[in-house]
């Protein structure tokens, strides 16, 4: 006889957790969690945590990460401080020819209300002195920012458990099964069964898609990230590339890589990254490296979110997507409205699973 | 352009030492890398008597362990990079080198780990006040840079270690208020070491514990709980022996298995007969194989070493296997002397090589 749930959501990280805190508000029926290690020991916690929109191609990504990154200020009044801080993001090139193509940009992103500013070599030194002197511009847009990731999840999980929210860690699901209507949740503690089933396993999407024999198309991409010693606050913008944490420290990566599920670093892209690191900051040339960790990141095959309904089986849900932390809000927001009021207040139809079929 | 060597050894302490000479005697080309500025690890700062060595070794005093064993790799195909440190590896293997500005790669066909033992701190309330340090770090002040870390102090454990660093301290005018230890029992094995703490007239506490440290940007004073009551002791120096612990980061970069052994100073790599791990070309040597006495440092460097030799194919088999158990035997000796539980937890661990307990560290 297994434990039954209302709703089981699989994956407790950024996506999985704040889908859980969202129903909570309102839903007060079952609701579990199942987590195959903890959440922030994957994808969520080895992220640099930017809150980005601009570059975000094509422009209707971008509105929609747009207003992800406008419901951030009413999350710290739900579920306390998560260090949330409206930077805006600098994305600099560094070759002249380049600003036509950042002026195509600008010009798009107006068209639905997201103003991107392209700055000059003197605007771009001005708003970041310590910024490579040789740089050509950059694109500019007041809404990009950064969180703290470790806050972000551990709040959504709090709220959520406080909400009666039952989460089970270190629990791999191994096995899915359909019995009248319900879904037969096998893992590693236990069997559970539920009415409804969410899959946010983030870049372990296909895989599980698999054991309930869907493909849920996710790739997996290695990003390798530096953090130097604490440093005295010199950079006020999120950098695509760089950002420097409230501690002072300052998170570096560009890299992706293709590594499978490998999470190990290697210094052929850690001395490419310092290298590029310091192309854009010389003065970090001086700063000591404390350590050098990597992450999976979900990758999407045509690289945009996986949200809604999965066709063809009543009741289950899919939410995996790149930029997790960008969206975790939104994506929170918008399964809670599917599964409570059957539809939701931004169309999401664009990032059903049934565009792969 | 990366630099090459047969054999890489990482830390050039006395297990790493023992290694080079199996290797460099044979032929083999050695790289030591080890972070400090001088070879011979923490026996530089050792002034007390090792007295259990395996042959060919003379009792003899630690800083004078480093010399022979560096003097015997003086004329061998062995080059140190002193001052250097492994901070991770390259795509293709080669291990990556750093100085205090370069990082460089170095291709080696065989590695062997030999990093050591890390001290652990015992916490307690305001522990990490400026003059509470580890009994290592006392030991380091007075030895190697000749500087008294204080006037008075406490010592907090009773290992083999903590009361040789006491006497140590007692000889260069520390006064030595009282060593606390929080078993029933004084933990030191050596029957002449006690009995020399005890002439000494320093108060030993047993079934005590420090409760709290106290002072003004440094440590003043600290309240030792006995059984039945709290006292307090004027300190301006408190030095912590909370054991130690096999230095892992190089083994898990690796990707090596691990294991877990409480009396061998908790998390270790995985390791068979050979002290090799489950990565088929890393080998391991001294206290990084499990915390021992600095014989069994010596003698597993020395297995370490022949093995290696024999994965290269300069001896054979046969001859490695005669050399690999003469040294077992000696090992055995050497640590079921003064502890042989230690000896039965390798004996686990070792039996433990297909079970590790922690593997694929980098899989997620």
């Amino acid at each position: 006889m297994e434990t039954s749930y209302e709703t089981i959501i699989i994956g407790g990280g950024v996506v999985g957790s704040s889908i859980a805190y969202h129903l909570s508000e309102r839903y007060k029926e079952g609701l579990l969690v199942i987590d195959k290690k903890f959440p922030m020991s994957g994808t969520s916690g080895s992220t640099q945590a930017w809150v980005w929109v601009h570059s975000k191609t094509p422009a209707w990504y971008a509105e929609f990460s747009m207003y992800s990154a406008e419901l951030y200020p009413y999350l710290a009044k739900k579920i306390g401080d998560v260090e949330y801080k409206r930077t805006g993001g600098l994305s600099p090139f560094f070759r002249e020819q380049e600003r036509e193509k950042a002026k195509r940009l600008a010009e798009e992103y107006g068209k639905i209300g997201i103003q991107i500013d392209v700055l000059s070599r003197e605007e771009v030194l001005a708003k970041e002195p310590f910024f490579n002197p040789r740089v050509a511009g950059a694109t500019f847009s007041l809404l990009d920012g950064n969180v703290n990731p470790f806050r972000l999840i551990d709040m959504y999980m709090r709220t959520a458990k406080k909400n009666g929210v039952h989460y089970s860690t270190y629990n791999r699901v191994t096995d899915i099964r359909r019995r009248n209507d319900m879904f037969i949740v096998v893992s590693e503690k236990g069997t559970y069964a539920s009415k409804r089933l969410i899959l946010a396993a983030g870049p372990w999407s296909r895989e599980l898609g698999k054991l309930i024999g869907i493909n849920i198309p996710i790739n997996q991409v290695r990003g390798q990230i530096l953090v130097t010693e604490p440093l005295k606050p010199f950079l006020r913008y999120t950098i695509s590339g760089l950002r420097q944490a409230n501690n002072g420290e300052v998170l570096i990566g560009y890299s992706m890589e293709q590594a499978g599920f490998d999470r190990s670093t290697t210094l052929d892209v850690i001395q490419e990254t310092a290298n590029l690191a310091i192309h854009y900051v010389p003065a970090l040339k001086k700063a000591k490296i404390v350590r050098a960790f990597s992450g999976i990141r979900a990758m999407p095959e045509d690289g945009l979110p996986i949200l809604g309904k999965v066709p063809g089986i009543d009741n289950l849900y899919v939410a995996a997507t790149h930029s997790g932390v960008t969206l975790s809000p939104l994506i929170g927001t918008l399964l809670a409205e599917l599964l409570l009021d059957g539809e939701t207040s931004l169309p999401i139809e664009r990032y059903s699973l049934s565009r792969f079929a | 352009m990366a630099m090459e060597t047969d054999v890489l050894i990482i830390g050039a302490g006395p297990a790493g030492l023992a290694a080079a000479f199996e290797l460099a005697s044979r032929g083999l080309e050695v790289t030591l890398v080890d972070e400090s500025a001088a070879a011979g690890g923490q026996l530089v700062q050792q002034t007390q008597l090792i007295r259990s060595l395996p042959a060919p070794f003379q009792p003899m005093r630690g800083f004078a362990l480093a010399e022979a064993l560096t003097k015997r790799l003086a004329a061998l195909p062995v080059r140190y990079l002193l001052g250097h440190r492994m901070i991770g590896l390259y795509r293709d293997g080669s291990v990556g080198v750093a100085d205090e500005a370069n990082v460089f790669p170095l291709k080696a066909r065989k590695i062997v780990v030999a990093t050591g033992a890390a001290e652990n701190a015992v916490p307690f309330p305001k522990w990490t006040l400026p003059g509470i340090i580890t009994i290592g770090a006392a030991q380091t002040l007075i030895n190697r840079d000749f500087v008294r870390p204080g006037k008075h102090a406490v010592i907090v454990g009773s290992s083999d270690f903590a009361v040789d660093v006491a006497l140590q301290l007692a000889d260069v005018g520390v006064n030595i208020k009282a060593v606390v230890e929080r078993q029933s029992a004084l933990l030191a094995r050596d029957a002449e070491k006690v009995a020399q703490l005890k002439q000494s007239g320093i108060p030993t506490y047993v079934n005590a514990a420090v409760k709290e440290a106290r002072g003004k940007g440094e440590v003043a004073e600290i309240d030792i709980q006995l059984s039945e009551r709290v006292i307090t002791e004027h300190v301006d120096l408190v030095c912590l022996d909370g054991g130690r612990s096999p230095v892992l980061e190089a083994c898990y970069q690796l990707g090596c298995s691990f294991g877990y052994q409480q009396e061998l100073g908790g998390w270790l790599p995985q390791y068979n007969k050979r002290l090799q791990t489950d990565r088929e070309d890393v080998f391991l040597a001294g206290n990084a194989a499990g915390i021992s006495t600095q014989g069994v440092v010596l003698a597993t460097g020395m297995i370490a070493g022949v093995s290696v030799c024999e994965a290269l194919r300069v001896i054979g088999g046969e001859e490695a296997e005669r050399l690999r158990s003469a040294l077992w035997k000696e090992l055995e000796v050497l640590e079921t002397t003064l502890f042989p539980e230690v000896w039965q937890a390798r004996l686990r661990h070792m039996d433990n090589f297909g079970n590790p307990l922690l593997k694929e560290q980098f899989i997620s």
